[in-house]
């Protein structure tokens, strides 16, 4: 049985499935680093994934949904750095009412273009860059499906993880941006723009929750239903957190996620040899979250600034 | 404050002291005033959103409120849907008192819903008032329990507890799932729970009050006022309230006076989880008779709404659960007959918690007007 569960396939699953996940704890790692936090990271993916569906079946292109997903979701976006920058209302309401508002508009708009609620037309889906031919050897396979075998945004959650990390640690820009989330009254002192800085934060991680979206529908499933990021976004903040509010460790976290889900896929496939119930397959993202929170957030420290508003002295 | 003074000093002093008290009472003036125009903004846009989508507003409001309020059975169907948000609400803003943010009221909901139908089914042949207040202990007890982790997790380590109680909702929701395919579930097609006994389920108003009709709702609602008399008494009367405002009002001061900010916090969240487990009991015991995996309509969520709305005020979570009640009790009429999605009703409490939790945006507006009416 072993073999069967082990295989190349597993691999790419998990890096697959761990993509969303990556991309939105990608983004919300820089919002974070700003001072800002983010928990609308599932309101935005969940406007993403319908923006991108929909305006793909209106135009028949793919990459304008990928486009729209992502502009829709900095929109959304830019309603959460207005509440909480500008307004410095509590940025857990505002991003609660960001992902309140993202369930009411999806779902109204769903019945209300396609004419009825659930799930919508199917897309066709972006294909992956490569396919492993049939008769490959056992390295190629390996080598060609865990590496080479997955659609673009797959990489460009990959290369967004690495560009980030090295801004963040190597650039003015980076060293400016983690200043605003430990320290923002010194950094407004030397003269940085402390609102400007945190509302291209935001949009950063609305991008990235744009990407994952995107991702989610116009590469994996091919259709939008109602409610589908099903807790991913705040699953992508638990990353974010065990990956120590880096890009490149909250990308490694998310694999780990990825890896759980691709597991209790495919045990689900062998549940009647093992007897277990579906749902208890179905709990283990959630459970592993838990887990990993429990273990290490004692010992991860979040920028000190975060989730405080910023009164600019005037 | 531009123009020259002219006068006595103590004429001065006192037209300054004035101004401050002038200004202090406008700020409370529209901290009141607050939730109510964010109502009011947030129906306008929910109209503008039913305009957009070729739809006339007023219909669908007047459907709207015919649906909520038109008569007995549409004023029975608003308290019955209050009922839970009570509860909810309750819940909600329990935790933000401490200082915490109990997202995962959904999950907590589901395990009392749990407790309810599997004590439910236990007492048959108990006398109801000894098996009524058994079964809502139970879920009690049981939503409690679901927010134990998260709450030992936030007040041990420090992890935040929007992520571990939503986490907690998911398993809570999935083990639901699992029971009432599995151990509880009833002969028949639909995974479900069998019906409660008589016992165990909680009479109807028209029961007691028979001229109010044909009607669903049922004395939950009454359980629901006292429960936010309860729980006002606690916050404003116990050292346990008083340790919790504390705690949410500064976690460093009320460690320093000698308040456990661990323990208050871990008692908290249980408290809030506890009353979010009445939710569920009130569903289960009072609308459905039994567990199913629907049987909420994410009262969980718009608890937080009720609680914002209210701004942590038990009394205004009972005003404010009924305002959501009747939006959703009117939403199927609306969609019946003006032909306007459901969904609408979910946009208007995101922009309800969106303008309460931005309270600068009113502060903001009504400055703007006074400044040009020159006030």
């Amino acid at each position: 049985m072993l073999a069967e569960i082990v295989t190349p396939e597993l691999f790419a699953s998990a890096v697959r499935l761990a993509t969303p996940i990556a991309l939105a704890a990608v983004g919300a790692s820089i919002c974070e680093r700003s001072g800002v936090t983010n928990i609308a990271m599932e309101g935005l993916m969940l406007v993403a994934a319908f923006a991108g569906v929909a305006v793909t079946l209106l135009f028949g292109n793919i990459w304008v949904g990928v486009f729209a997903a992502v502009v829709a979701s900095v929109v959304f976006a830019s309603l959460h750095a207005w509440s909480s920058i500008n307004l410095r209302s509590d940025q857990i309401i505002s991003a609660t009412a960001v992902n309140i508002l993202a369930l009411g508009i999806t779902g109204f708009l769903m019945e209300t273009v396609f004419g009825h609620p659930g799930t919508t037309d199917p897309v066709k889906t972006i294909p992956p860059i490569y396919t492993v031919p049939a008769d490959a050897g056992p390295v190629w396979t390996w080598i060609g499906t865990v590496f080479f075998s997955y659609t673009p945004l797959v990489y460009v959650g990959m290369f967004s993880a690495v560009f980030l990390t090295w801004a963040l640690y190597r650039t003015r820009w980076g060293l400016r941006l983690r200043a605003l989330g430990e320290h923002p009254r010194a950094a407004d002192t030397v003269g940085v723009n402390v609102l400007r800085g945190r509302w291209f934060a935001v949009l950063i991680s609305g991008a990235m929750a744009g990407l994952a979206g995107a991702n989610l529908t116009l590469e994996q499933v091919g259709s939008f239903t109602e409610n589908m990021t099903n807790g991913r976004g705040f699953i992508a903040l638990a990353a974010n957190i065990f990956g120590r509010w880096t890009p490149g460790g909250a990308y490694l976290a998310s694999l780990l996620f990825g890896f759980a889900d691709a597991l209790q896929l495919k045990l689900q496939l062998f549940a009647d040899t093992i007897n277990i119930p579906s749902q208890f397959f179905l709990m283990l993202p959630y459970v592993l979250t838990v887990i990993v929170l429990a273990g290490v957030v004692g010992k991860a420290v979040a920028p000190a600034a975060v989730g405080k508003p910023y009164k600019e002295k005037g | 404050m531009s123009e020259i003074r002219k006068g006595t000093p103590a004429e001065e002093l006192d037209s300054e002291r004035r101004f401050a008290l002038e200004q202090q009472r406008v700020q409370r003036a529209i901290a009141i005033a607050t939730p109510f125009i964010s109502v009011v903004i947030a129906m306008l846009v929910g109209s503008l959103v039913i305009l957009a989508s070729g739809q006339s507003p007023a219909e669908a409001y007047s459907a709207m409120i015919g649906g909520a309020f038109g008569g007995w059975r549409q004023l029975g169907e608003t308290l019955l849907r209050a009922t839970p948000l009570i509860f909810t609400g309750l819940a909600v803003s329990y935790g933000f008192r401490a200082g915490l943010f109990n997202i995962g009221a959904e999950g907590q909901l589901f395990l009392g819903g749990l407790a309810a139908a599997f004590v439910g089914l236990q007492v048959g042949g108990l006398p109801p008032l000894i098996s009524l207040p058994v079964i809502i202990f139970a879920s009690f007890l049981a939503g409690a329990a679901w927010a134990f982790i998260p709450a030992l997790m936030k007040a041990k380590i420090g992890a935040h507890e929007v992520i571990t109680t939503m986490m907690f909702s998911y398993i809570g929701k999935y083990l639901v799932s699992y029971l009432i395919t599995g151990p509880l579930r009833a002969e028949g097609s639909i995974p479900q729970t069998t019906e409660l006994p008589i016992v165990s389920q909680l009479p109807r108003i028209s029961d007691v009050l028979p001229f109010v009709g044909q009607n669903r709702a049922h004395i939950g609602i009454v359980l629901g006022i006292i429960a936010a008399l309860i729980v006002w008494w606690v916050l404003k009367y116990t050292v346990m309230g008083y340790e919790a405002r504390a705690v949410g009002f500064n976690p460093a001061a009320a460690e320093t006076a000698g308040i456990s900010v661990a323990s208050t916090t871990i008692k908290s969240l249980c408290i809030s989880g506890g009353l979010a487990g009445l939710a569920g009991a009130v569903e289960v015991m009072g609308v459905h008779y039994r567990l199913f995996d629907q049987f909420s309509s994410g009262f969980g969520f718009t608890g937080i709404a009720v609680a914002l709305l209210a701004k942590n005020n038990p009394f205004g979570v009972i005003l404010a659960a009924i305002l959501f009640g009747s939006l959703s009790a009117g939403a199927g009429t609306m969609q019946l007959e003006a032909g306007v999605s459901q969904k609408v009703i979910t946009i208007i409490q995101g922009t309800i918690i969106f303008l309460v939790g931005a309270e600068m945006i009113v502060t903001w507006a009504v400055g703007r007007v006074r400044a040009r009416k020159g006030v």
